[in-house]
């Protein structure tokens, strides 16, 4: 059947000039967050709080966490939950101090993203951090590196061409529905919140 | 299904005199919809964008082979298996084969037009496999054993209080539950659902040839649970569905976001490359995509129609339409309605079947300027009706009479003569077929006999 649909397609085409490819999508400075400046860590700063206002206008969580400040940060936040369910790229010092449990129970999902795109507010996550944990649990916590956060979608995947796991998933707010009488919903399937730490580390080699 | 298109005219009238509810309903999603889009397209340089992505489709068709070779390629590189269906019933047997491969009894679907137009559900129910539709507004057409009725949102046509009472029956909620308690009764049904699973069962939004990726647009998240939690995933393509490069997918992932539902970025996007590796602790152990032709080639080898294939199923057209948002889709009696409905499925499915669609159109062009591919969708419909015409399709008696019209207008002589007849001519005409649709809630014009200008003389 291949051959009978190829040979379709070609039979359909002969005849007809080709048409070229236009090249890069026109600079697509409407959906860049951020104001342009000469200093890296303003212009991070500038990235990481353009994220910030576009991951909670799309209805999801934004903390920023030096690198000091994890372990408080964490434990105060993490007892609010009776289990987690943590991603296999999640380093120990990320990780909640509460019970583990199965994604499919935990209260609480915890991902380690491979960046974070600050022009449509988005976290992009990698199958090899285990996909049930950021999909199953109702709360959604997702750890970023400060320097990973981009300015466009085209730039974070730009990054990720060539990558080895099986999918990646982007992930930009919670879970959201209105197709019931058009009245807005979450967390139907996925978690219905969703909190974005981004944490600082320079003085931190990768796990 | 495809007959019913020709009802089209029957079945809009009885829905705007039988069910006034549905206009309300679909006038207000449609409104909303293409109201938050305007606003998205606003923020950004959005002619830039349509035109640069009208560039890359019309490439990708022009060398559609080449690029389908290569996504071939690609997919078995990353070690998910390919196969290519030319009909529909192919698709059907091709899924058939594969549930009974697996030995599949709970299927998990998230949604797809393709899938509607293949009618792959009845092949798995007619085996006794058990399916779920996983989308909301999906589940709850399921449970109502309707079509969907717009490409985005397919319960639009649906009230709240429809979908109390649907779920008070069903999933006994209270009959004034609240959207979130019914939203909540849905997620546990279907979250069971999900974990027992055997098959997941999804379309395609674009299937990128440079690396062989499957990308997949939502925001409620039950494509990536559909993809990823089954030990299975089947993914169904149309052969229009590629863009040739990795860098090609941000672009067209927030353009159709944008002029889907107004938002930069669907909630959750799956990328999909094949089955799960080795060093994953989740995700399906087996990826099949089936390519599907279903008469997309023969759509590309009219020199005009061809066109529509840049169509990236984002529901623009249909929530900008004066004439769609009065019924919403189930009178175009086609998977695909509103405009781009009415230009694709004529060349689907054959203008025999479906000639009163280009008709369903005020030929206001709402449709071609919010299209992020930019099809010219009211010259395809004019098209599509010369065709119809030349075709013997039409009805003659409204042929005929507007030949008569264009005689008369030509004729100054007689045009003048004939308007002094009209006001006695007029109330006979009423009761002609091509005019009695026309009168009524319209008071016809009485003629004065002789013209304005020459009783007011001319400035």
């Amino acid at each position: 059947m291949k051959d009978v649909v190829l040979e379709k397609v070609r039979r359909a085409l002969r005849g007809r000039p080709a048409i070229d490819h236009p090249g890069p999508m026109p600079d697509d400075a409407g959906a860049r967050a951020g104001k342009g400046t000469d200093s890296p860590t303003e212009a991070l700063a500038d990235l990481v709080e353009a994220f910030r206002l576009r991951f909670q206008a799309n209805g999801g969580e934004v903390v920023r966490v030096g690198v000091s400040e994890v372990p408080a940060w964490l434990e105060g936040f993490s007892c609010a939950f009776a289990s987690c369910a943590v991603g296999r790229l999640v380093p120990p010092r990320l990780t909640p101090p509460i019970p583990e449990a199965e994604p499919e129970v935990a209260h609480l999902g915890v991902s380690l993203a491979r960046c974070a795109v600050a022009g449509s507010g988005t976290v992009i996550l990698d199958a090899r951090d285990g996909r049930r944990a950021q999909l199953l649990p109702r709360t959604h916590l997702v750890w970023v590196r400060a320097t990973e956060v981009v300015g466009t979608l085209g730039e974070g995947l730009h990054r990720l061409r060539g990558g080895a796991p099986s999918a990646l998933g982007l992930h930009s707010g919670p879970s959201k529905s209105a197709d019931i009488g058009q009245v807005l919903v979450t967390g139907v399937h996925g978690p219905g919140r969703v909190l974005v730490a981004i944490v600082d580390d320079e003085s931190d080699p990768s796990p | 299904m495809a007959g019913g298109s020709l009802e089209y005219g029957r079945k809009s009238r009885d829905l705007l005199e039988g069910q006034p509810e549905v206009r309300e309903s679909v006038t207000g999603a449609a409104l909303s919809f293409d109201g938050r889009r305007s606003a998205a397209y606003a923020e950004v340089d959005v002619e830039a964008w349509r035109r640069w992505a009208e560039g890359v489709k019309s490439h990708l068709l022009s060398e559609l082979d080449r690029h389908l070779e290569r996504a071939e390629a690609n997919l078995l590189r990353n070690g998910a298996v390919v196969h290519w269906a030319e009909t529909d019933g192919d698709a059907r047997r091709i899924l058939a084969e594969l549930a009974d491969r697996y030995g599949s009894r709970l299927v998990v679907k998230g949604k797809s037009m393709l899938s509607e137009e293949l009618g792959l559900n009845g092949v798995l129910e007619d085996r006794g496999v058990r399916v779920f539709e996983t989308d909301l507004g999906e589940y709850i057409l399921q449970l109502l054993e309707e079509p969907p009725s717009h490409i985005v949102g397919p319960a639009i046509h649906r009230s709240l209080r429809d979908v109390q009472r649907l779920f008070h029956e069903l999933h006994g909620t209270p009959l004034h539950a609240t959207p979130e308690a019914l939203a909540e009764a849905a997620r546990a049904v279907l979250r069971e659902v999900f974990l027992e699973a055997d098959m997941g069962i999804s379309g395609g939004n674009f299937l990128v040839a440079e690396t062989g990726t499957l990308a997949l647009i939502e925001n409620e998240g039950n494509i990536r649970l559909t993809t990823s939690l089954p030990p299975v995933h089947v993914a169904f393509v149309g052969i229009e569905k590629l863009l040739p490069r990795w860098d090609d997918l941000a672009g067209f992932l927030q353009l159709t976001s944008r002029a889907a539902t107004g938002q930069p970025l669907g909630s959750y996007v799956s990328l999909i490359h094949g089955p799960r590796r080795p060093d994953e602790v989740d995700g399906p152990e087996a990826v099949h995509v089936v390519l599907v032709d279903n008469g997309r080639s023969a759509v590309l080898a009219d020199p005009e129609a061809w066109e529509v294939l840049r169509c990236v199923r984002c529901g623009a057209c249909a929530n900008a339409c004066p004439v769609y948002r009065q019924t919403g889709g189930h009178p175009y009696g086609h998977v695909y309605s509103g405009p781009i409905g009415a230009v694709l499925t004529p060349g689907l499915v054959g203008l025999e079947q479906t000639h009163p669609l280009p008709f369903a159109s005020t030929l206001c062009g709402a449709c071609a300027e919010v299209c992020p591919v930019r099809i010219p969708i009211p010259r395809l419909l004019l098209m599509w009706r010369r065709r119809a015409v030349a075709g013997g399709l039409t009805d003659r008696t409204t042929a005929r009479a507007l030949g008569m019209y264009a005689t008369l207008a030509e004729r100054p002589g007689l045009f003048r003569a004939a308007t002094r007849l009209a006001g006695v001519a007029l109330p006979l005409a009423r009761r002609l077929p091509l005019l009695r649709g026309w009168g009524v809630g319209r008071a016809l014009p009485r003629p004065q006999g002789r013209s304005r200008w020459s009783r007011e003389g001319a400035e």
